[in-house]
Protein backbone atom coordinates (compact mmCIF):
# COMPACT_ATOMS: atom_id res chain seq x y z
CA UNK A 1 0.00 0.00 0.00
CA UNK A 2 1.36 3.65 -1.04
CA UNK A 3 2.67 5.99 1.67
CA UNK A 4 4.01 8.51 -0.28
CA UNK A 5 4.67 11.73 1.33
CA UNK A 6 4.02 13.71 -1.92
CA UNK A 7 3.03 13.22 -5.24
CA UNK A 8 5.95 11.84 -7.28
CA UNK A 9 7.96 13.54 -10.29
CA UNK A 10 5.72 11.37 -12.66
CA UNK A 11 2.41 12.64 -10.74
CA UNK A 12 3.47 16.22 -11.22
CA UNK A 13 4.43 16.00 -15.04
CA UNK A 14 1.02 14.38 -15.89
CA UNK A 15 -0.91 17.08 -14.25
CA UNK A 16 -2.27 19.08 -17.26
CA UNK A 17 -1.04 17.07 -19.68
CA UNK A 18 -3.56 16.29 -22.53
CA UNK A 19 -3.94 12.18 -23.59
CA UNK A 20 -3.76 10.75 -27.20
CA UNK A 21 -7.53 11.36 -28.64
CA UNK A 22 -9.70 8.28 -28.13
CA UNK A 23 -12.04 7.66 -30.39
CA UNK A 24 -15.16 6.65 -29.41
CA UNK A 25 -18.18 4.76 -31.68
CA UNK A 26 -21.79 5.50 -30.91
CA UNK A 27 -23.75 2.53 -32.05
CA UNK A 28 -27.28 1.65 -32.02
CA UNK A 29 -26.88 -1.30 -29.88
CA UNK A 30 -24.57 0.50 -27.38
CA UNK A 31 -26.83 2.98 -27.20
CA UNK A 32 -29.62 0.30 -26.51
CA UNK A 33 -28.08 -1.42 -23.70
CA UNK A 34 -27.04 2.02 -22.18
CA UNK A 35 -30.41 2.96 -22.09
CA UNK A 36 -31.88 -0.52 -20.88
CA UNK A 37 -29.18 -0.66 -18.27
CA UNK A 38 -30.33 2.81 -16.44
CA UNK A 39 -34.20 1.82 -17.27
CA UNK A 40 -35.71 3.65 -19.92
CA UNK A 41 -38.63 3.89 -21.66
CA UNK A 42 -38.93 6.50 -23.68
CA UNK A 43 -38.74 4.94 -27.78
CA UNK A 44 -36.53 7.85 -28.81
CA UNK A 45 -33.56 5.59 -27.42
CA UNK A 46 -34.62 2.27 -29.17
CA UNK A 47 -36.29 2.89 -32.04
CA UNK A 48 -34.79 4.79 -35.03
CA UNK A 49 -38.06 5.88 -36.72
CA UNK A 50 -39.31 7.43 -33.31
CA UNK A 51 -36.17 9.05 -32.83
CA UNK A 52 -36.41 10.78 -36.45
CA UNK A 53 -40.52 11.45 -36.15
CA UNK A 54 -39.07 13.83 -33.11
CA UNK A 55 -36.89 15.68 -35.07
CA UNK A 56 -33.40 13.58 -34.43
CA UNK A 57 -30.76 12.37 -37.05
CA UNK A 58 -30.96 8.45 -36.08
CA UNK A 59 -31.44 6.77 -33.27
CA UNK A 60 -30.74 9.09 -29.97
CA UNK A 61 -28.19 8.45 -26.95
CA UNK A 62 -29.40 8.99 -23.92
CA UNK A 63 -27.67 11.84 -21.75
CA UNK A 64 -24.00 10.77 -20.37
CA UNK A 65 -23.60 7.83 -23.52
CA UNK A 66 -20.51 8.99 -25.70
CA UNK A 67 -20.40 5.69 -27.11
CA UNK A 68 -17.52 3.23 -26.74
CA UNK A 69 -13.91 3.48 -26.86
CA UNK A 70 -12.02 1.37 -29.60
CA UNK A 71 -10.91 -1.32 -27.50
CA UNK A 72 -6.91 -2.01 -28.63
CA UNK A 73 -5.23 -5.06 -26.80
CA UNK A 74 -2.55 -3.65 -24.66
CA UNK A 75 -2.99 -0.06 -25.12
CA UNK A 76 -2.79 2.65 -22.43
CA UNK A 77 -3.73 5.78 -22.35
CA UNK A 78 -1.12 8.55 -21.50
CA UNK A 79 -3.79 9.88 -19.40
CA UNK A 80 -4.31 6.55 -17.83
CA UNK A 81 -3.36 6.94 -14.10
CA UNK A 82 -2.05 3.76 -14.28
CA UNK A 83 0.30 5.31 -16.51
CA UNK A 84 1.88 7.57 -14.41
CA UNK A 85 0.99 6.03 -11.21
CA UNK A 86 1.15 2.47 -11.38
CA UNK A 87 1.93 2.13 -7.23
CA UNK A 88 -1.86 2.61 -7.04
CA UNK A 89 -3.30 0.01 -8.40
CA UNK A 90 -7.25 -0.01 -8.12
CA UNK A 91 -9.53 2.26 -7.95
CA UNK A 92 -13.24 4.07 -7.02
CA UNK A 93 -14.81 6.35 -8.92
CA UNK A 94 -15.09 9.41 -7.75
CA UNK A 95 -17.51 11.85 -9.18
CA UNK A 96 -18.96 12.66 -12.78
CA UNK A 97 -20.00 15.49 -14.15
CA UNK A 98 -21.88 15.93 -17.90
CA UNK A 99 -22.49 19.03 -19.49
CA UNK A 100 -24.52 17.95 -22.82
CA UNK A 101 -23.62 20.69 -25.74
CA UNK A 102 -25.45 18.82 -29.16
CA UNK A 103 -27.07 15.67 -29.66
CA UNK A 104 -25.79 12.57 -29.79
CA UNK A 105 -26.93 9.41 -32.28
CA UNK A 106 -26.14 6.61 -33.61
CA UNK A 107 -23.65 6.18 -36.35
CA UNK A 108 -21.28 9.02 -34.87
CA UNK A 109 -18.02 9.04 -34.39
CA UNK A 110 -16.51 11.09 -31.57
CA UNK A 111 -13.04 11.99 -30.37
CA UNK A 112 -12.24 12.20 -26.78
CA UNK A 113 -9.61 14.40 -25.55
CA UNK A 114 -9.13 13.63 -22.06
CA UNK A 115 -6.65 16.09 -19.72
CA UNK A 116 -5.38 16.01 -16.36
CA UNK A 117 -6.33 19.02 -14.28
CA UNK A 118 -5.77 18.23 -10.93
CA UNK A 119 -3.50 14.98 -8.88
CA UNK A 120 -3.86 14.70 -4.75
CA UNK A 121 -3.23 12.94 -2.09
CA UNK A 122 -5.36 11.78 1.10
CA UNK A 123 -5.89 9.63 3.64
CA UNK A 124 -8.83 7.21 3.39
CA UNK A 125 -10.32 3.89 5.43
CA UNK A 126 -8.99 1.91 2.38
CA UNK A 127 -5.43 3.43 2.72
CA UNK A 128 -3.87 6.56 1.41
CA UNK A 129 -5.52 7.93 -1.87
CA UNK A 130 -4.54 8.95 -5.00
CA UNK A 131 -7.51 11.46 -6.24
CA UNK A 132 -7.25 12.35 -10.03
CA UNK A 133 -9.63 14.39 -11.78
CA UNK A 134 -9.82 14.39 -15.35
CA UNK A 135 -11.79 16.56 -17.77
CA UNK A 136 -12.63 15.20 -21.26
CA UNK A 137 -14.23 16.82 -24.60
CA UNK A 138 -16.32 15.45 -26.81
CA UNK A 139 -15.82 15.92 -30.62
CA UNK A 140 -17.36 15.18 -33.73
CA UNK A 141 -14.46 13.20 -35.15
CA UNK A 142 -12.77 15.75 -38.22
CA UNK A 143 -14.67 18.65 -36.97
CA UNK A 144 -14.27 21.44 -33.99
CA UNK A 145 -17.97 20.60 -32.37
CA UNK A 146 -17.51 20.21 -29.26
CA UNK A 147 -21.15 18.06 -28.37
CA UNK A 148 -20.16 17.34 -24.43
CA UNK A 149 -17.62 18.15 -21.53
CA UNK A 150 -16.85 15.76 -18.57
CA UNK A 151 -15.43 15.42 -15.46
CA UNK A 152 -14.53 12.74 -13.59
CA UNK A 153 -13.06 12.11 -10.40
CA UNK A 154 -10.96 8.54 -9.75
CA UNK A 155 -9.98 7.59 -6.59
CA UNK A 156 -6.42 5.37 -6.57
CA UNK A 157 -5.32 3.24 -3.68
CA UNK B 1 -46.41 12.12 -21.79
CA UNK B 2 -46.84 15.62 -21.35
CA UNK B 3 -44.42 18.48 -21.46
CA UNK B 4 -43.77 20.37 -18.12
CA UNK B 5 -42.86 24.14 -18.59
CA UNK B 6 -40.86 26.60 -16.10
CA UNK B 7 -43.66 27.99 -15.48
CA UNK B 8 -45.48 25.23 -13.30
CA UNK B 9 -42.29 24.36 -11.39
CA UNK B 10 -41.98 25.98 -8.02
CA UNK B 11 -38.61 26.02 -6.06
CA UNK B 12 -39.14 23.03 -3.34
CA UNK B 13 -40.25 21.13 -5.93
CA UNK B 14 -39.05 16.91 -5.65
CA UNK B 15 -38.61 14.19 -8.12
CA UNK B 16 -37.55 10.59 -7.60
CA UNK B 17 -37.36 7.07 -8.92
CA UNK B 18 -37.10 4.20 -7.11
CA UNK B 19 -34.93 1.49 -8.84
CA UNK B 20 -33.54 -1.63 -8.18
CA UNK B 21 -30.23 -2.91 -8.31
CA UNK B 22 -30.21 -6.37 -9.26
CA UNK B 23 -26.73 -7.52 -9.98
CA UNK B 24 -28.19 -8.83 -13.54
CA UNK B 25 -28.23 -4.92 -14.22
CA UNK B 26 -25.03 -4.42 -13.04
CA UNK B 27 -23.78 -6.46 -15.75
CA UNK B 28 -25.91 -4.74 -18.08
CA UNK B 29 -24.22 -2.03 -17.12
CA UNK B 30 -20.92 -3.39 -17.51
CA UNK B 31 -21.57 -4.37 -20.91
CA UNK B 32 -23.12 -1.09 -21.51
CA UNK B 33 -20.02 1.33 -20.54
CA UNK B 34 -17.33 -1.59 -21.34
CA UNK B 35 -16.56 -1.69 -17.34
CA UNK B 36 -15.48 -4.85 -16.18
CA UNK B 37 -14.21 -4.21 -13.03
CA UNK B 38 -15.21 -7.65 -10.67
CA UNK B 39 -16.11 -5.69 -8.45
CA UNK B 40 -19.19 -5.33 -9.61
CA UNK B 41 -20.07 -8.64 -10.03
CA UNK B 42 -17.72 -10.96 -8.36
CA UNK B 43 -18.00 -11.28 -4.71
CA UNK B 44 -14.96 -13.00 -3.56
CA UNK B 45 -12.96 -10.52 -6.07
CA UNK B 46 -14.76 -7.47 -3.75
CA UNK B 47 -14.15 -9.19 -0.49
CA UNK B 48 -10.68 -9.62 -1.00
CA UNK B 49 -10.56 -5.85 -2.22
CA UNK B 50 -11.96 -4.70 1.41
CA UNK B 51 -15.64 -4.39 0.03
CA UNK B 52 -18.86 -5.50 2.07
CA UNK B 53 -19.58 -7.43 -1.46
CA UNK B 54 -20.73 -6.73 -4.53
CA UNK B 55 -21.24 -2.70 -4.99
CA UNK B 56 -22.96 -0.54 -7.68
CA UNK B 57 -21.13 1.04 -10.36
CA UNK B 58 -20.89 4.74 -9.33
CA UNK B 59 -21.55 5.72 -12.67
CA UNK B 60 -24.50 4.02 -13.51
CA UNK B 61 -25.81 5.90 -9.99
CA UNK B 62 -24.79 9.18 -11.81
CA UNK B 63 -26.12 8.52 -14.87
CA UNK B 64 -29.46 7.29 -13.29
CA UNK B 65 -29.50 10.92 -11.99
CA UNK B 66 -29.19 12.26 -15.78
CA UNK B 67 -32.56 9.67 -16.36
CA UNK B 68 -34.49 11.35 -13.94
CA UNK B 69 -33.37 14.69 -15.09
CA UNK B 70 -34.20 13.79 -18.79
CA UNK B 71 -37.72 12.32 -17.99
CA UNK B 72 -38.57 15.60 -16.10
CA UNK B 73 -37.44 17.80 -18.78
CA UNK B 74 -39.04 16.09 -21.66
CA UNK B 75 -38.94 16.27 -25.30
CA UNK B 76 -38.83 20.01 -25.28
CA UNK B 77 -36.25 20.97 -22.56
CA UNK B 78 -32.72 19.98 -22.22
CA UNK B 79 -29.79 19.28 -19.35
CA UNK B 80 -27.14 21.82 -19.16
CA UNK B 81 -25.47 20.00 -16.59
CA UNK B 82 -25.06 17.58 -13.66
CA UNK B 83 -22.54 15.98 -11.21
CA UNK B 84 -22.30 13.86 -8.73
CA UNK B 85 -19.77 12.86 -6.45
CA UNK B 86 -19.74 9.02 -4.88
CA UNK B 87 -19.32 9.31 -1.09
CA UNK B 88 -20.34 5.98 -0.31
CA UNK B 89 -21.18 2.97 -1.72
CA UNK B 90 -24.20 1.09 -2.48
CA UNK B 91 -24.15 -2.57 -2.33
CA UNK B 92 -26.03 -4.56 -5.00
CA UNK B 93 -29.56 -6.07 -4.78
CA UNK B 94 -30.52 -3.17 -2.40
CA UNK B 95 -33.36 -0.79 -3.77
CA UNK B 96 -32.05 2.74 -4.44
CA UNK B 97 -34.10 6.44 -4.34
CA UNK B 98 -32.41 8.76 -6.95
CA UNK B 99 -33.98 11.79 -6.02
CA UNK B 100 -33.78 15.87 -7.10
CA UNK B 101 -35.07 19.36 -5.59
CA UNK B 102 -35.62 22.49 -7.68
CA UNK B 103 -33.38 24.91 -4.71
CA UNK B 104 -33.55 27.84 -7.72
CA UNK B 105 -36.10 29.20 -10.64
CA UNK B 106 -34.60 32.14 -12.73
CA UNK B 107 -34.32 33.46 -16.52
CA UNK B 108 -30.53 33.91 -17.93
CA UNK B 109 -29.99 35.14 -21.12
CA UNK B 110 -33.41 34.41 -22.35
CA UNK B 111 -33.19 31.27 -20.79
CA UNK B 112 -35.71 29.64 -18.47
CA UNK B 113 -33.59 27.65 -15.83
CA UNK B 114 -33.82 25.43 -12.44
CA UNK B 115 -31.17 24.33 -10.68
CA UNK B 116 -31.84 21.35 -8.48
CA UNK B 117 -29.86 19.45 -5.68
CA UNK B 118 -29.47 15.84 -7.01
CA UNK B 119 -28.60 12.26 -5.06
CA UNK B 120 -29.22 8.74 -4.43
CA UNK B 121 -30.77 7.70 -1.28
CA UNK B 122 -30.37 4.17 0.59
CA UNK B 123 -33.41 2.00 1.49
CA UNK B 124 -33.39 3.23 4.81
CA UNK B 125 -34.75 6.34 2.95
CA UNK B 126 -31.89 9.02 5.04
CA UNK B 127 -28.48 7.70 3.99
CA UNK B 128 -27.29 9.92 0.71
CA UNK B 129 -24.34 8.15 -1.25
CA UNK B 130 -24.08 10.41 -4.32
CA UNK B 131 -24.94 13.84 -3.66
CA UNK B 132 -24.77 16.58 -6.62
CA UNK B 133 -26.14 19.63 -8.54
CA UNK B 134 -28.00 19.78 -11.65
CA UNK B 135 -28.63 22.59 -14.45
CA UNK B 136 -31.83 22.22 -16.60
CA UNK B 137 -33.63 24.47 -19.08
CA UNK B 138 -37.43 23.70 -19.91
CA UNK B 139 -39.66 25.62 -22.26
CA UNK B 140 -42.21 28.67 -21.50
CA UNK B 141 -45.74 28.01 -21.05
Amino acid sequence: MPELEDLTPEMKAAIGREGSPVIHEVTAPGIRTFARALGYTNAVYYDAAAARAKGHRDLLAPPGFFGMPIYTPNARSDSDAAAFAPEFNRTLNGGNEVEPLAEVCAGDVLEARTTVTDISLRASRLGQMMVVVQETAFRRQGTDEVVARTRKTSLRY
Amino acid sequence: MTQMTWDEVAEGQEIALVEEMTTQRLVIWAAAVADYYQIHYDEAYANENSLPGVIVHGALKGMLVGRLLDEFVGDGGRIVRWGVAYRGMDRARLPITVWGKVTRKYEENGRALLDLDVGVKQEDGTTETTPGTATVELPRK
